[in-house]
C-alpha cells in the first residue's frame, strides 16, 4: 500500500475501484494467504520458536536434557542410553535414546519417550487415537542401508562428560556424544561437520495431563494484554511460564483439531559450522540455496514449512509448503558436502540462520566463515535424525537414497514427452490430438486424461457420452507404442450406485475422523470417502480395482496418475485432512500426513505390477505420476510441480525447484510446460519447451479453461522450434536413459547444479539457472525471460565448451555469453564426453528401438574423452534379468583410439537374448568434436569388432575432417563405422 | 516430378539438389545420410532428419545446409500394386510399424526390423478402397444432382426476389408521384389558410372544452400518481438487484476456487456470465429528472388548469378584430379586411410577420391543412416503406450467398447432432446452439456473419464424411453468448460435400471457440473440382516410380 501513500486520496480511490474491476474481470491469480498458517498460527511451531528465541536470548541458557551416563551401552554398532528431561516443574522425564551407525557411513539418532512408548498415558476425548509417538514413517521411507556397522567401536580417549564413537569408512568418522546437555557432534578426519543440540533447542514435549485450571480471575477487557506482560516478566525471569494456549486444541480457518495426546512436538537445532550453504527441504519455490528465515533484509521471516498441501496458485519465491515434503538437507562448502536426514511425516517447521564467525584474532590465516544452523520442528512423532558426512556430494546423496531407494527406472516412454490438458474432453478428441501430432511430425509417448474423463468424477468410470470407445482409442494409440495415463486420485465419491464406493464402505477402507466412523470430505465428485493405504487391506483392494477386467476400457499401454494426495479436501484445515482423523492401526492423521500421498502411489505402483501377470512377456514397469511426496516417493514414479502458471517467472522458477528435486533424492521430476493456469503467449510457450525438454519429466499440461495450445497449433515459426526442441529430446533419450539408469542405481540426480559438478567451485555453490544433464558435460541454461536474445553462461572450470548446435569454441573459466534468438537453446558440450545419440526422427520413441546410434565425441584440453550408455528394452523388468546392454566408451588421445567396452555388472538369463535383439543396431556415425588438426587429409580411419569374443579382421571406414572457421571448433565424422552397439570395438584414427 | 532418371547410372549418383556431390551407387540406399538433399537414400530412413522440424549441428552429413535443408524427394515410395501408389515419410520407413493407411504393400518395412513383417495387403485394401470410392461417387453423383436443385430453388428464390425489386419499384414511383400531389395539395391549402387571420374553426364552445379539460386533469392525476407508484416499485426493485449483485459479487471475490463444488462454480459462471452480458441503458439521472419533474404538480410545470376552468370571458385577440371591424359600415369593412389579408399574407410570405398556421401545434392548425398533411404523411411513409423494403431486397440479392447463389436455397434450415450431452445445431447463414440434452436453456454459439473460404487439410475418411484437403467455404458464426472466464462464444462452420446437409463433428477448439464439420451437398460443385483433383492426385497423380 505505500505505492499509494502519496497519491491523493480520489486517485487512491479510482486505483482501489481499477483494482477491483479488473479482479472481476480475470481471477485474481494469487495464493489464498488466509488459507495457510504461518509459524505464529501453528501452536507447536509457536512454541518452539519462542523457545528458541528464550533460549538465544540468555547466555546462561542450559538446555534440560542430559544423558545419563550409567544408562549408556555401546553393543554391535548400537548405542542406548536414556535422556532426562528435567521439566518446569521440576519432574523428570525419561526419553530412551538409539544411536545407530550404519555400515554405509550413516549415522541415526533416535529419541523416543518412555510413557508414551509404553503406552502409559490417557487421551482425552476418549479418543481412540494410538498412544505412541508415531514410529512407522520408517517402514514408508526406508528400504535399505541399514545394515549395523561391524567397524564402529568407542573410542578410548574421550573426553570427560562425552562418549565417542569411531565409525565410517576407514573409521574417519567420530559422534561425539555430550553428556549434559545432551549434544552430538560429528567429525570426519577430526574436524566438526554437524552439531545436534549445540544451541540448546532440543525440545520434546513431553505426554501431561490436562489440569483444568479455574476460570481466569482476570478482568475482561485487558486479559490479553496482561497474559502477554506476564509471560514476558516470567520469560524475564529465566523460568518463562510455558504458553498452553495451543496445548489442548487448536483452530484454524473455522476448523478446530481436538489434540488428544496433547502437546507433543519433537525439535532440535541442528548446526553446520563453516557451511554457508545449504540445499533440500524439498518442495518450495525458492532459490536452490536455501535462504535465511528469521527476517532480513532479502530473507524469509517464516521457516520453511513441510505439510503437504493443495495450493491454489503459489508463489515464487517462498518458503511457503507445497505439495510434497522431503526433509533431507545438505550443507556444503568447499570440496565437503554433508546431510541430515529429519524422518518425520508429521507437520515440520525448518527455520535457517546463518552466522559470520569472524576471524580469531589469535590464529593467523583463518578468515572469517559462515556456520548455517538450523531448528528443526515437528508438531508430532519420534525424533529420528540420520547423518551423512560425505564428503562428496553424491556421498550424501548416494547415502541418503541407499536408505530412501533410489528412482525407479522408469519405462523409455516416460522420459519421452508426455502431451497432457485438463481435458481431452472425449475419446475422438484423443485420436485427433494423436493424429495431428503425426501429421505435424511432431514426436510424442504420451496422452493424458485428466478428471473429466469419468463419469460424474467416480473413478475407474468412462463417461459413456464422452469416452464410448476407451478401448478403440488406447487401441488406435498403441499402434504407434503410445500410452494413455489416466487420472485416479483418492478420495472415492459419495454416491449410490457406484460398487466402488460400496465395497469401499462394506469394506471399512476408508480414513476415519476423530471419533473412528467414516470420514466425509469434499472434493472434485462433490461428497466423498478416502482410502487409507496406510491399511494393509485397503492397499490389497487397491490393488484389485485396476485389473484390467476391473477398470474396464484400459490396457496394457495405460499407466496413472495420482493427483490430489495430500490429501487435498476442499473443505478441510488448509485444503487437507483434519489432523485428528484417523488412520489404520489408529494413528492419528498428524502423525502420517507428510507419507500420505505417497502410500497412495505405492497402492497404485502394486496394482499396476499386479494387474499383469510376472511370467507375462511384457510385465512392464509400471508408471505413476504423483503430486503428493515423501522420502521414498521416488522409487514409484515421477513428480511434477503441480499447479504453476503460465507466466515467466514460473518458468523461471522450475529449474530451482527441478535441481532441489534432483539433489533430494528424487530427480525425476517435471513443472507443466506452458504453465497450467492461463494462457503464455507463443514465445512464453516456445521457451517453455525449449526448458522443458530438460526436465527429466516432460510433460505439457494446461487448466481447462485456458486455449488449446498443442505444440501444432502454435503457428510458425513457433510449432517448427518446439518440434526442434521436441525432437533435440528425443536424439538425446539415450543419454536421458543412462542418466537415469544411473539414478535407479545411486540416487544421482538426473539434471545437476553446479555445486554438485564442480563442488570446489566456490562461486558456483549458489547457481541454479543452469544444469548439467547426467555425466555428459552436457551444459543447459534454458532462457526464462521474455525477449531475452542472450544469455550468459557460468563455466566453472579450466576447459574447452563447445556449442551443442554450432560448435562455437568457449573457454573456462568464466561467464560466456551465448547468442539466444528465438530458435536457439543455449546449451554447450563440455570437453571430456562422449554423447550417444538417435538422430532419426521418429513418431514415438518406441519406434526409434531399433535406430542406428550417433555418438559425439567432445575433445577438450586433455583430447581423452569418455561417456557411457545403458540400454534395454525400455519397458519390461527383463534388466534384471540381464537383459540390457551397457557400454563404456572411450577415446585415449595418447593412442589416437575410440573404443567401446563392457561395463554389465553380470550377465542373467536374459543377457543373450536381448544381445541378439539389438545385433543389428549400430553406430551410423561418430562425431568428433575438436578434432585434432593432425587428421587433415587423413581420409580413414581402421576399425576392428569383437565377435564371437575375437577381433574380427580390421577395416577401414571413411574419415571426413573440417577444419575450424570463426570461432567453431574442428570437426570429423567417421561416416557409417557399422560396428554393433552392443558389443566391443575400436576406431584407430590417424 | 521425374526423378527417376537420376537413379538409372550404374556407377555413380550425383545428389538431385546438389549436382556437385557424387557418389559410388554403393552408397545409394546403404541407410547412410550422404546427400544434402536426401537424394541418396530414397528407401530409408538414414535422411529422415534432414528437416527444419529438427535441431541441427554442422555434422549432420548435410554439409552446411543445415536447417535449411529440403528433402528433395517427398518421401519414400509405395508402389501399392492393385491400389493408388504414394509417398510415406521417411519418418516411418523401417519403424517397425506398417503403415498400411499409406502404404498397402507393407513395402516400407522392408527391413523387417524387430521381427516385423508387413505383408502386402493392397488386394483387399485396394478393393475395398474401390468399393467405397464407388460409393463415394455415387454419393457425389446424388450430392451434385441435389445440389443442381438447390441451385435451382435459389435461382427461384432470386428471380422472386428481382420480381420483387421490380413490382416495388413500380410501386414506389407511383407513390412519389402521390407524395409530389399531396405536397402542392398542403401548399395549396396551405395559402389559403395562411390568408385567414382568423381560423374558423376556433372552437367556440367553452362548455366542451371546460369538460374536456376537467377530464384531462383527472386522467393527468391519475397517470401521475400510477406513475409515482410504478417508480416506487422500480426503485424497490433496482436496491434489491443492487442488494444481491452485491452478495454475488462478494461471492464471487471470496468463494475459495480450490472448494470445487460444481453447484458454486456453476453459480459463479452465470454470475460472471450475467455481469458480462450488456445491462442495457444505464439509469440516467436525466430520466429521473424528468420523471420528478413529471410527478410534479402540473402549476410548477407551467400547466394551470385554473387557467383553462371558468376563464371563458377573457377575449381572444381575434375577437377584438372582429370587434374593432364591427365599428365599420359593411362595405368598408369588406374593403378593410381584404386588404388586411393581403398585408398580412404579404407580411408572412416575406418573413416579417410569423405564420401562426406553421408550427406544430396541431391544435391550432386549421383542420384542412391537418388532412392535407396526414395525406402527405401517410404517403411519404408508403413511400418509405417501399425503399425500405427495396433496399432489403437489393441487399439481399447483393448478399453473397455463395457460388450460384445456392446458400439462398438453405437459409435458416437447420441440422443438427449430438456429442456428449449436447445437441449441436447450425442453421444455416443464421446461428449455432448448443442444446442439454438433459434438458436447460439453450446456448448461443454465435451468430452468422460471413461466408469465408478457408484451407484445410485433414484425412478424408473411408466414407468421405469429412473435410479432405483444400480451401472449403465456411461460415463464420461471432458474438454468441459470453462464455465465463473467455470470450463471446463462436463457431466456424466447415462445409464440404455431402449428399444431405449433416453435422460430422463438433469440437471446442479453444475455450467457447467452437468448429463444427458440416456436410451439405451446397458446395459440391465447388468442392466438386478441387475433390476431383485430391482424387484425381491419388489415383494417378503420382506416377514417377524409383
Amino acid at each position: 500500500m505505500s505505492v499509494f501513500n502519496s497519491l491523493s486520496n480520489r486517485w487512491t480511490s479510482f486505483l482501489l475501484l481499477c483494482l477491483a474491476v479488473c479482479s472481476l474481470i480475470t481471477p485474481a491469480v494469487m495464493v489464498k494467504h488466509e488459507n495457510f498458517k504461518t509459524c505464529a498460527q501453528s501452536g507447536f511451531c509457536n512454541r518452539n520458536r519462542a523457545y528458541a528465541d528464550n533460549a538465544l536470548s540468555t547466555s546462561k541458557w542450559a538446555a534440560p536434557y542430559s544423558l545419563d551416563p550409567a544408562s549408556v551401552r555401546f553393543d554391535k554398532g548400537v548405542l542406548t542410553g536414556t535422556i532426562s528431561k528435567k521439566t518446569t516443574t521440576n519432574e523428570i522425564v525419561r526419553l530412551p535414546l538409539t544411536v545407530a551407525f550404519y555400515e554405509s557411513g550413516t549415522a541415526r539418532v533416535t529419541l523416543d519417550e518412555e510413557k508414551r512408548q509404553k503406552g502409559d498415558i490417557e487421551l482425552r476425548h476418549a479418543s481412540k487415537a494410538k498412544k505412541q509417538r508415531y514410529n512407522e514413517a520408517e517402514q514408508w521411507a526406508i528400504v535399505g542401508g541399514t545394515t549395523i556397522s561391524t567397524g564402529a567401536a568407542t573410542s578410548k580417549d574421550a573426553e570427560k562428560g562425552t562418549t565417542k564413537i569411531v565409525y565410517g569408512p576407514a573409521s574417519k568418522f567420530e559422534a561425539v556424544i555430550r553428556h549434559v546437555p545432551f549434544g552430538v557432534e560429528f567429525k570426519r578426519d577430526g574436524e566438526t561437520q554437524i552439531k545436534l543440540n549445540d544451541r540448546g533447542l532440543l525440545n520434546m514435549e513431553h505426554w501431561r495431563p490436562k489440569v483444568d485450571k479455574p476460570a481466569p480471575e482476570k478482568k475482561e477487557g485487558d486479559d490479553e494484554k496482561k497474559e502477554g506482560e506476564e509471560a514476558m516478566a516470567a520469560g524475564s525471569d529465566k523460568e518463562m511460564a510455558e504458553d498452553e494456549s495451543t496445548w489442548w486444541d487448536e483452530s484454524f480457518g473455522g476448523n478446530t483439531d481436538s489434540k488428544p495426546r496433547g502437546p507433543e512436538s519433537v525439535a532440535l537445532d541442528i548446526e553446520f559450522p563453516g557451511y554457508e550453504h545449504v540445499y533440500g527441504v524439498a518442495e518450495h519455490a525458492g532459490p536452490l540455496s536455501l535462504k535465511e528465515t528469521r527476517g532480513g533484509d532479502g530473507k524469509y521471516s517464516e521457516p520453511y514449512r513441510l505439510y503437504n498441501s493443495d495450493v491454489f496458485e503459489y508463489e515464487m519465491d517462498s518458503p511457503m509448503t507445497l505439495y510434497g515434503a522431503i526433509p533431507f538437507m545438505q550443507a556444503h562448502k568447499k570440496d565437503s558436502t554433508v546431510g541430515v536426514f529429519w524422518l518425520n511425516a508429521a507437520e515440520t517447521w525448518v527455520d535457517i540462520t546463518k552466522a559470520t564467525t569472524s576471524a580469531n584474532p589469535l590464529s593467523f590465516g583463518i578468515g572469517s566463515s559462515v556456520t548455517t544452523q538450523t531448528h528443526w520442528i515437528s508438531e508430532a512423532g519420534l525424533l529420528d535424525v540420520f547423518i551423512f558426512l560425505g564428503p562428496k556430494p553424491q556421498d550424501v546423496i548416494g547415502a541418503y537414497t541407499e536408505l530412501t531407494g533410489y528412482t525407479q527406472l522408469p519405462q523409455q516412454f516416460a522420459i519421452a514427452y508426455h502431451q497432457c490438458r485438463w481435458n481431452y474432453v472425449t475419446d475422438e478428441d484423443v485420436r485427433d490430438v494423436d493424429r495431428k501430432f503425426d501429421k505435424y511430425k511432431i514426436p510424442y509417448d504420451v496422452i493424458w486424461l485428466d478428471i473429466e474423463y469419468t463419469e460424474g468424477k467416480k473413478y475407474f468410470t468412462w463417461d459413456p457420452m464422452t469416452f464410448p470407445d476407451p478401448l478403440g482409442m488406447n487401441k488406435q494409440l498403441d499402434e504407434h507404442e503410445r500410452k494413455l495415463v489416466a487420472i485416479i486420485d483418492p478420495h472415492i465419491k459419495n454416491e449410490g450406485n457406484y460398487p466402488i464406493v460400496e465395497e469401499l464402505k462394506s469394506k471399512d477402507l476408508a480414513v476415519h475422523n476423530k471419533d473412528d466412523t467414516i470420514y466425509e470430505g469434499w472434493c472434485w465428485p462433490g461428497s466423498s470417502y478416502w482410502i487409507d493405504c496406510f491399511s494393509p487391506k485397503g492397499r490389497e483392494w487397491w490393488k484389485g480395482l485396476f485389473r484390467y477386467d476391473k477398470f474396464k476400457g484400459t490396457m496394457k499401454n495405460v499407466f496413472i496418475w495420482n493427483d490430489m494426495n495430500e490429501p487435498s479436501v476442499f473443505n478441510g484445515p488448509e485444503t487437507t485432512m483434519p489432523k485428528d482423523n484417523l488412520h489404520h492401526d489408529h494413528w492419528e492423521h498428524r502423525d502420517l500426513h507428510n507419507i500420505n500421498g505417497m502410500t497412495l502411489v505405492n497402492a497404485t505402483y502394486d496394482a499396476l505390477l499386479a494387474r499383469d501377470k510376472v511370467e507375462d512377456k511384457h510385465h512392464v514397469r509400471p508408471f505413476v505420476l504423483t503430486r503428493s511426496f515423501y522420502s521414498g516417493s521416488q522409487r514409484l514414479g515421477a513428480m511434477w510441480t503441480g499447479d504453476n502458471q503460465a507466466a515467466w517467472p514460473h518458468l523461471e522458477a522450475s529449474i530451482p525447484m527441478l535441481l532441489s528435486m534432483g539433489v533430494s533424492g528424487f530427480p525425476f521430476a517435471g513443472a507443466d510446460v506452458g504453465g497450467f493456469f492461463g494462457n503464455p503467449s507463443k514465445e512464453l510457450l516456445t521457451r517453455w519447451y525449449q526448458a522443458g525438454a530438460f526436465y527429466p519429466f516432460f510433460r505439457g499440461h494446461a487448466h481447462i479453461d485456458t486455449r488449446r495450445r498443442e505444440p501444432y497449433l502454435a503457428g510458425e515459426p513457433y510449432t517448427e522450434i518446439i518440434t526442434q526442441a521436441l525432437r533435440l529430446r528425443y536424439a538425446l533419450l539415450p543419454a536421458w536413459y543412462t542418466a537415469f539408469h544411473e539414478a535407479s542405481v545411486s540416487g544421482a540426480p538426473i539434471i545437476r547444479p553446479n555445486y554438485y559438478v564442480h563442488p570446489g567451485d566456490e562461486k558456483g555453490f549458489g547457481i541454479d539457472d543452469q544444469f548439467y544433464l547426467g555425466s555428459y558435460g552436457l551444459l543447459a541454461k534454458p532462457v526464462t525471460k521474455e525477449g531475452q536474445e542472450g544469455q550468459d553462461i557460468y563455466l566453472a572450470d579450466k576447459e574447452k565448451y563447445y556449442d551443442y548446435f554450432d560448435f562455437w569454441t568457449y573457454e573456462g573459466p568464466g561467464t560466456v555469453n551465448v547468442a539466444a534468438p528465438l530458435d536457439t537453446i543455449p546449451f554447450l558440450m563440455q570437453g571430456g564426453h562422449i554423447i550417444p545419440r538417435r538422430d532419426r526422427p521418429r513418431r514415438s520413441s518406441g519406434l526409434m528401438r531399433y535406430d542406428p546410434f550417433t555418438l559425439v565425441v567432445v575433445l577438450g584440453n586433455s583430447g581423452d574423452a569418455e561417456g557411457t550408455l545403458y540400454l534395454d528394452d525400455g519397458e519390461s523388468f527383463d534388466f534384471q534379468d540381464g537383459g540390457y546392454l551397457h557400454r563404456r566408451f572411450s577415446y585415449a588421445s595418447s593412442t589416437s583410439t575410440l573404443m567401446s567396452e563392457d561395463l554389465a555388472a553380470s550377465t542373467g538369463k536374459k543377457t543373450k537374448e536381448y544381445l541378439k535383439q539389438m545385433e543389428k543396431v549400430r553406430v551410423e556415425k561418430v562425431i568428433i568434436v575438436g578434432a585434432p588438426a593432425a587428421w587433415k587429409g587423413k581420409g580413414e580411419v581402421e576399425l576392428s569388432e569383437e565377435q564371437g569374443g575375437k577381433s574380427s579382421a580390421a577395416r577401414k571406414v571413411a574419415l571426413d575432417w573440417h577444419d575450424k572457421e570463426e570461432g567453431k571448433a574442428a570437426w570429423a565424422v567417421v561416416r557409417d563405422p557399422g560396428v554393433q552397439i552392443g558389443s566391443g570395438w575400436k576406431i584407430a584414427f590417424p | 516430378m521425374k526423378v527417376a532418371k537420376f537413379y538409372k547410372d550404374a556407377a555413380s549418383f550425383t545428389c538431385i539438389s546438389n549436382p556437385s556431390l557424387s557418389f559410388p551407387v554403393s552408397r545409394l540406399n546403404d541407410d547412410y545420410c550422404d546427400c544434402p538433399d536426401g537424394s541418396d537414400e530414397p528407401g530409408t530412413s538414414a535422411c529422415a532428419h534432414l528437416s527444419p522440424l529438427s535441431p541441427h549441428t554442422p555434422a549432420d552429413g548435410a554439409g552446411a545446409a543445415g536447417s535449411n535443408t529440403t528433402l528433395a524427394l517427398p518421401g519414400f515410395y509405395c508402389k501399392n500394386k492393385g491400389h493408388i501408389p504414394t509417398y510415406v515419410p521417411f519418418t516411418s520407413v523401417n519403424d517397425g510399424i506398417c503403415d498400411y493407411e499409406v502404404c498397402c504393400d507393407g513395402s516400407e518395412e522392408w527391413e523387417g526390423v524387430g521381427g516385423v513383417k508387413c505383408e502386402d495387403r493392397c488386394q483387399s485394401i485396394g478393393k475395398e478402397w474401390r468399393k467405397q470410392d464407388e460409393a463415394r461417387q455415387k454419393s457425389l453423383g446424388n450430392a451434385g444432382k441435389k445440389r443442381k436443385e438447390l441451385v435451382a430453388e435459389a435461382g427461384r428464390l432470386r428471380k422472386q426476389v428481382e420480381d420483387r425489386i421490380q413490382s416495388l419499384g413500380t410501386e414506389m414511383e407511383g407513390s412519389e408521384i402521390k407524395v409530389k400531389q399531396l405536397e402542392q395539395e398542403v401548399a395549396e391549402v396551405e395559402r389559403k389558410e395562411k390568408g385567414k387571420v382568423v381560423r374558423g374553426n376556433v372552437p367556440k364552445k367553452a362548455g366542451k372544452l371546460g369538460v374536456l379539460v376537467g377530464l384531462a386533469k383527472q386522467r393527468t392525476e391519475e397517470l401521475r400518481e400510477t406513475l409515482e407508484r410504478v417508480r416506487g416499485e422500480r426503485d424497490s426493485s433496482t436496491s434489491r438487484l443492487q442488494e444481491l449483485e452485491g452478495i454475488l459479487s462478494t461471492f464471487k471475490e471470496e468463494y475459495n476456487p480450490n472448494f470445487n463444488d460444481e453447484g458454486v462454480k456453476r453459480a459463479v459462471r452465470a454470475w460472471e456470465d450475467y455481469a458480462a452480458r450488456d445491462k442495457g441503458p444505464e439509469p440516467e439521472a436525466a430520466h429521473d429528472r424528468d420523471l420528478d419533474a413529471i410527478t410534479g404538480s402540473d402549476k410548477d410545470n407551467g400547466l394551470d388548469w385554473e387557467e383553462y376552468e371558468g376563464d371563458d370571458e377573457s377575449e381572444s385577440e381575434t375577437d377584438k378584430v372582429y370587434a374593432f371591424e364591427s365599428y365599420l359600415p359593411p362595405s368598408l369593412r369588406g374593403w378593410v379586411d381584404q386588404k388586411l389579408r393581403d398585408l398580412r399574407v404579404t407580411l408572412v410570405d416575406s418573413g416579417i410577420l410569423a405564420d401562426t398556421t406553421a408550427g406544430s401545434s396541431s391544435g391550432g392548425e386549421s383542420k384542412a391543412v391537418t388532412d392535407a398533411k396526414n395525406r402527405l404523411t401517410a404517403a411519404e411513409k408508403e413511400v418509405e416503406k417501399h425503399r425500405k423494403s427495396l433496399n432489403e431486397h437489393q441487399d439481399d440479392l447483393a448478399k453473397d450467398f455463395g457460388p450460384d447463389d445456392v446458400f439462398r436455397a438453405l437459409k435458416d434450415q437447420c441440422v443438427s447432432t449430438d456429442a456428449g450431452e449436447y445437441t449441436y445445431e447450425v442453421c444455416f447463414l443464421s446461428k449455432t446452439t448448443q442444446k442439454p440434452k438433459k434438458g436447460g436453456g439453450h446456448t448461443n454459439m454465435g451468430n452468422f456473419v460471413r461466408l469465408e473460404r478457408i484451407v484445410v487439410d485433414d484425412e478424408l475418411p473411408p466414407n468421405g464424411k469429412g473435410l479432405g484437403s483444400g480451401e472449403r467455404i465456411a461460415m463464420k458464426h461471432e458474438n454468441g453468448q459470453h462464455c465465463w472466464n473467455g470470450p463471446n462464444r463462436s463457431t466456424m462452420v466447415v462445409l464440404a460435400c455431402s449428399e444431405s446437409n449433416e453435422v460430422w463433428k463438433i469440437v471446442e477448439e479453444e475455450k467457447c471457440v467452437y468448429r463444427m464439420e458440416v456436410g451439405t451437398p451446397a458446395v459440391c460443385e465447388v468442392l466438386g473440382a478441387s475433390a476431383a483433383g485430391v482424387e484425381g492426385k491419388k489415383a494417378g497423380g503420382v506416377r514417377d516410380e524409383l
